[in-house]
């Protein structure tokens, strides 16, 4: 299946690299480059690229590239999935998942690897029976392996492989039993310039954190489960009783896992939290700018729309920004050409407003199309689609867990014409 | 060497390595052996520290055995003799009581890439298979793999092959799951592991269990097993029912893939599969990783060959976000132009319109692309936008818009006076030669209903010194002499001047050859010009009652969910299409040959038995309806056969072969079914119309020719039959 793994920067170093079957040489990596060279961008190298006597599959993932080498006929989704997988166990692992840390932790990354993949087929990917495997780098541990000199490699193997629940370990214990449930909202939009919807829809997840002893059987049902009619669940969960009764039910595996994920795009059901004023306008003459923002709250069901940041890629002839913001703080970065306006905290009295001249080369023609603003929020205590838990239930086990939910909605690619 | 002075590095490596000081500071040696995996990974050679490293791996430090071991297997291969000598450790460690120990020794002695290594794993491998550690067991199936990659030719072990076929019953998953990947790998050359019955429902059985990722290959291997009847199909398809439902895309488009494949008989399964897929297929297509976002696209894209309807009320999901790379951009823009349709034509094309002014040239270009194929469908509101972008004057814009409306004069006839009212009204010269050869292409093939045409192309003439390309100079000898065709009088001075420089001054032998050619033509008289020269002036394959074909679900359901569509390997019908409409540029030189064919087929076949049909000029739509509508039906009879139930595309290619050629069919649902044929024999012309009034009735021929050659009509019918007969049966 996947025959190599290379990882390269964006500035076309290659600095790790792992073969799980024959070593193939570097060279192969120049099929790559040439697509690279030819993209400008890094952001637009084909997914797939193919050479004569391979396919190189490659996903862009915090300012690496992670191209692996395939030899045989693969389900491409399969591939993409499983490396976008890898990038997210290093992100677990280290905290971040950049070129810096990688390095820093070339051992542990390779140990990873070699227990994700053997002869390039998948084998240790859920994130808790790897943790046994190979123990995360804490300051504290790496403190203790310093001076005992002991390693993190789990002396036992997981358990969890031999029960008959493949995702949760045998004999779980916790003084305190804990459930957490997070219900995470994503608002992908995009208004046009008057501010009517072109495009919207509500990409949910609920995000768990359980930590209870024993083998215990949750139960969670919605206020409003009709909402959701688009959902995808963690293997956990027993599909017939969702179809029946609507409710989850499931044996939770120990420690963080995502529960579910959900889409909602009929139209009516999504909400949009903000409206944007906006009037951006480049004069025939002078080489100059106009540009005039307000943002205000349109459907926040009364509550407060925290951390808006308004991001504008102004065309390439704007050099600088002169403008006044009410509220928060602007900066104008001429190499990138990105106009970043943090707002904080929306305050529904005083609408902040972000207002000003802009200057452009002279001598250029005026650029004919505006830049989109890009909305970037948070709205704490809220799921914008309506979305509520009604309860949770454990059977099982004898003890009390102690339950809480949290509802956050957060822009995805949230976007306004101008 | 990446780097400068690294033979320093390793020596100072080796020095330490061997240095009795460090070898007892447990800590101080390991920092030095991280030290050479670094180097190693950074592509430095450090393989000659190999002797260093093997001593390395005598430890009871786990992480420090990894390290050695995964610099052994790298350079295994370089150095056989040495690396034998790590061997011992490893046998011993393959019985440690701890299983994680045995597990990765067994791993890492399966990975020395070395000759001969067979005879030193073989007993270890075959023991760890009875291990009573899943890890050990899942660990040594995969090296039984491996065991067979090193010797590819010898004889396969049949006592290991059903070995691994007994484990295929394993309490563990992972064990089950790696032995179908290692007798896959072993049994290669027989044709990969063989799926009966009961292992197959074994499988089916132990799904729930497998991690999504053997989810998938599992139901890769499923494709090879052919059901008995409908009741086991129906059992299984029961079975996979909620993976289609998978939070996984790669689980749901495996079993769409194995759904289509198994329900190949029975449509409604498959498009109950479809529709049911079109919800997690279009979640896809919005996920966060781009990468997953276009693989999405482009399955939908696959779906959509055979079910065009399934996402039409999406289409805003195919939006182009701003800040979206533009492989996603382009996939997106295709499927919207299939979209299309009365309800929302507006707010696609609205859409179009602002991706036009994209950054990237390409992308412009491609959207404006994008409003010419939907332009063949709607076309007022298209020009309006096309025309609307000529004002711009950016060149890639303009000179995209010319290209477009090529296309779409020669795809699209009836919007011909409106697209030449346009480029007449002032139009920007288009400063690249895609776009040259476009407008000259333009200028020449509908020079008639351009007041201005001479004098645009006198300009190209004049600025004939500073051309560059050969293709323009081409083009623009073509486009002249069509023009002087029709328009002799301001045509003829600036085409002397254009032949006598491109024969006499011209350096490029391509460019001289057809001025020549053209010249010895015109020397022949205008008429015979005219016959050679004037090509049709629309696509003659078309058909124009047909939109787009909704094409079967097996076209494409065996490239689903493999790399080819992603790669843009498989061949979509698009650019076939516009390959066509390149055609005419160079057309000068093919149409000669049917004519010629024409003149030699006409002399012997008087005789009545040798009548033979030939396809000759093609016909274009208007020439056909008038002659349709002058003459009389002269012979009428009921072919006795149904219609074939191919695809059209097929129908036409192979009535084709058979020299009768296809001028329009209705869609293949519609009732009554019409099909409109054409085909020269003997210096007559042969108008056919085929015509089926209900489902499975016989088909009803009606024949119209000019002149009249009863004995044509006869060989025309019996051909006609025995291609219907053919397909029918097939």
């Amino acid at each position: 299946m996947i025959h190599s793994l290379f990882l390269i920067n964006t500035s076309g170093d290659l600095f790790l690299e792992k073969h799980w079957k024959s070593v193939i040489s570097r060279s192969v990596c120049d099929y790559f480059f040439e697509a690279r060279e030819k993209a400008v961008e890094p952001d637009n190298v084909p997914p797939v690229i193919p050479t004569p006597h391979h396919y190189l599959i490659t996903i862009y993932r915090e300012k690496i590239f992670f191209v692996s080498v395939i030899q045989t006929e693969v389900p491409p989704l399969f591939v993409i999935e499983f490396l976008h997988r890898v990038a997210e166990t290093f992100q677990d692992y280290f905290g971040e998942c950049s070129e810096t840390t990688i390095k820093d932790n070339v051992v542990i990354v390779y140990e990873l690897l070699e227990e994700m993949l053997d002869n390039g087929f998948p084998l240790a990917t859920e994130s808790n029976i790897l943790k046994e495997l190979i123990r995360p780098p804490t300051i504290l541990r790496s403190m203790v392996n310093t001076i005992t000199g002991s390693s993190n490699v789990g002396e036992t193997l997981p358990t969890g492989q031999l029960s008959s629940i493949p995702w949760r370990r045998a004999g779980v214990k916790y003084t305190n039993n804990e459930a957490y449930f997070d219900v995470v909202e994503e608002i992908d939009a995009i208004l046009d310039k008057s501010g009517t919807t072109v495009f919207a829809e509500i990409q949910g997840v609920i995000d768990a954190c359980v930590k209870l002893s024993g083998m215990p059987d949750l139960t969670l049902s919605f206020m409003n489960p009709r909402l959701l009619d688009d959902v995808s669940f963690h293997p956990c969960v027993r599909y017939k009783r969702w179809e029946s009764e609507r409710v989850i039910s499931f044996i939770p595996p120990d420690g963080n896992f995502q529960l579910m994920s959900y889409h909602i795009s009929a139209q009516n059901l999504v909400a949009i939290p903000i409206y944007v004023k906006q009037n951006i306008s480049f004069f025939e003459t002078g080489s100059s700018g106009r540009l005039d923002i307000t943002v205000g709250p349109k459907q926040t069901m009364g509550k407060t729309v925290e951390c808006l940041v308004v991001t504008i890629h102004m065309p390439k002839v704007v050099l600088s920004a002169n403008l006044n913001a009410t509220q928060g703080t602007y900066n104008y970065d001429p190499v990138t050409k990105i106009l970043l306006w943090d707002i904080g905290k929306l305050n529904p009295q005083k609408l902040p407003n972000l207002k000003g001249s802009l200057s452009l080369l002279s001598g250029a023609p005026k650029p004919e199309e505006n830049p989109s603003l890009n909305i970037d929020l948070k709205i704490q205590q809220l799921a914008i689609s309506g979305l509520k838990v009604n309860r949770l239930d454990m059977y099982g086990e004898k003890y009390k867990p102690f339950k809480g939910v949290k509802y956050v909605t957060k822009a995805g690619k949230f976007q306004v014409r101008t | 060497m990446p780097y400068f002075g690294s033979e320093e590095m390793v020596k100072e490596l080796k020095r330490a390595l061997s240095n009795p000081h460090v070898q007892s500071d447990r800590l101080r040696y390991k920092n030095y052996i991280t030290k050479v995996i670094r180097y190693m990974t950074q592509g430095l050679d450090v393989s000659s520290l190999f002797m260093d490293m093997v001593k390395a791996s005598a430890t009871v430090d786990i992480v420090q055995k990894k390290l050695v071991y995964l610099y052994m297997c790298t350079y295994a291969s370089d150095k056989p003799d040495l690396a034998l000598l790590a061997i011992n450790t490893l046998r011993k460690d393959c019985a440690d009581p701890n299983p994680m120990v045995r597990g990765l020794a067994l791993r890492n002695m399966c990975n020395f890439r070395m000759p001969g290594m067979t005879e030193y794993i073989e007993q270890p491998i075959v023991a760890a298979l009875r291990d009573k550690a899943s890890y050990v067991r899942r660990v040594a199936v995969l090296g039984c793999a491996k065991m067979h990659s090193l010797q590819p030719n010898t004889e396969i072990d049949g006592r290991i092959v059903n070995e691994l076929y007994a484990l295929l019953r394993d309490p563990d998953p992972v064990v089950v799951v790696n032995c179908l990947r290692a007798l896959e790998e072993i049994l290669k050359d027989e044709g990969g592991v063989v799926i009966n019955k009961p292992i197959a429902h074994h499988l089916l059985n132990r799904m729930k269990e497998l991690d999504s990722w053997a989810q998938s290959e599992v139901l890769n291997f499923l494709l090879r097993y052919h059901p008995r009847s409908d009741d086991e199909l129906f059992d299984i398809l029961s079975l996979l029912d909620s993976f289609l439902q998978s939070s996984h895309a790669h689980v749901v488009v495996s079993t769409l893939r194995l759904f289509l494949h198994l329900a190949s008989a029975h449509r409604a399964v498959q498009a109950d599969a479809l529709l049911r897929t079109s919800a997690p297929l279009l979640a896809t297509c919005s996920a966060v990783s781009r990468e997953l976002r276009f693989a999405g696209l482009c399955h939908v894209q696959q779906v959509m060959r055979s079910q065009p309807g399934l996402f039409a009320t999406h289409y805003k999901r195919f939006f182009c976000g701003y800040s979206e790379p533009s492989y996603i951009k382009f996939r997106k823009m295709e499927i919207l132009v299939e979209l299309v349709n009365d309800e929302n034509v507006s707010l696609v094309l609205e859409e179009l319109r602002s991706y036009c002014t994209d950054v990237s040239p390409e992308l412009a270009q491609a959207a404006i692309a994008a409003i010419g194929r939907i332009a063949r469908t709607y076309s007022e509101k298209c020009l309006d936008i096309l025309t609307g972008l000529l004002a711009l004057k950016q060149d890639h814009i303009t000179s995209a818009v010319i290209q477009t409306f090529r296309d779409l004069v020669w795809f699209c006839p009836q919007s011909t006076a409106a697209v030449c009212q346009t480029v007449e009204a002032g139009v920007d010269r288009p400063q690249d030669s895609e776009g040259k050869q476009a407008l000259l292409w333009l200028l020449g093939a509908h020079g008639d209903q351009m007041g201005s045409a001479p004098y645009v192309m006198e300009g190209y003439i004049d600025g004939l010194k500073t051309e560059l390309s050969s293709t323009v100079k081409m083009e623009l000898l073509t486009a002249t002499v069509k023009m002087f065709l029709c328009r002799p009088a301001e045509t003829q001075d600036m085409l002397g001047r254009l032949l006598h420089y491109c024969i006499e001054e011209e350096s490029d032998v391509c460019v001289r050859d057809r001025a020549l050619l053209y010249y010895r033509l015109l020397q022949r008289g205008a008429e015979e010009t005219r016959r050679v020269v004037t090509g049709p002036k629309s696509d003659p394959s078309m058909s124009v009652l047909t939109g787009r074909q909704e094409e079967p679900i097996s076209e494409w359901a065996s490239t689903f969910n493999t790399l080819g569509p992603l790669a843009g390997r498989d061949s979509c019908p698009q650019t076939d299409a516009i390959s066509a409409a390149d055609q005419p540029s160079y057309s000068a030189g093919e149409e000669l040959l049917p004519g010629s064919e024409d003149v030699t087929l006409s002399g012997p076949g008087d005789t009545e038995e040798e009548i033979s049909l030939s396809l000759g000029a093609p016909l274009s739509h208007e020439s056909f309806e008038k002659m349709w509508l002058d003459l009389e039906i002269l012979h009428r009879q009921a072919l006795g056969v149904s219609r074939p139930r191919t695809a059209p595309d097929t129908l036409q290619a192979s009535l084709q072969l058979e020299k009768i050629q296809t001028l329009a069919f209705t869609p293949a649902d519609t009732v009554p079914w019409k099909a409109y044929i054409y085909t020269r024999s003997t210096g007559t012309l042969i108008l056919a119309e085929l015509l089926q009034g209900a489902t499975d009735e016989s088909l009803v021929l009606s024949v119209k020719q000019q002149p009249v050659n009863q004995h044509a009509i006869r060989r025309f019918v019996s051909v006609l039959k025995s291609v219907l007969q053919t397909l029918n049966l097939e």
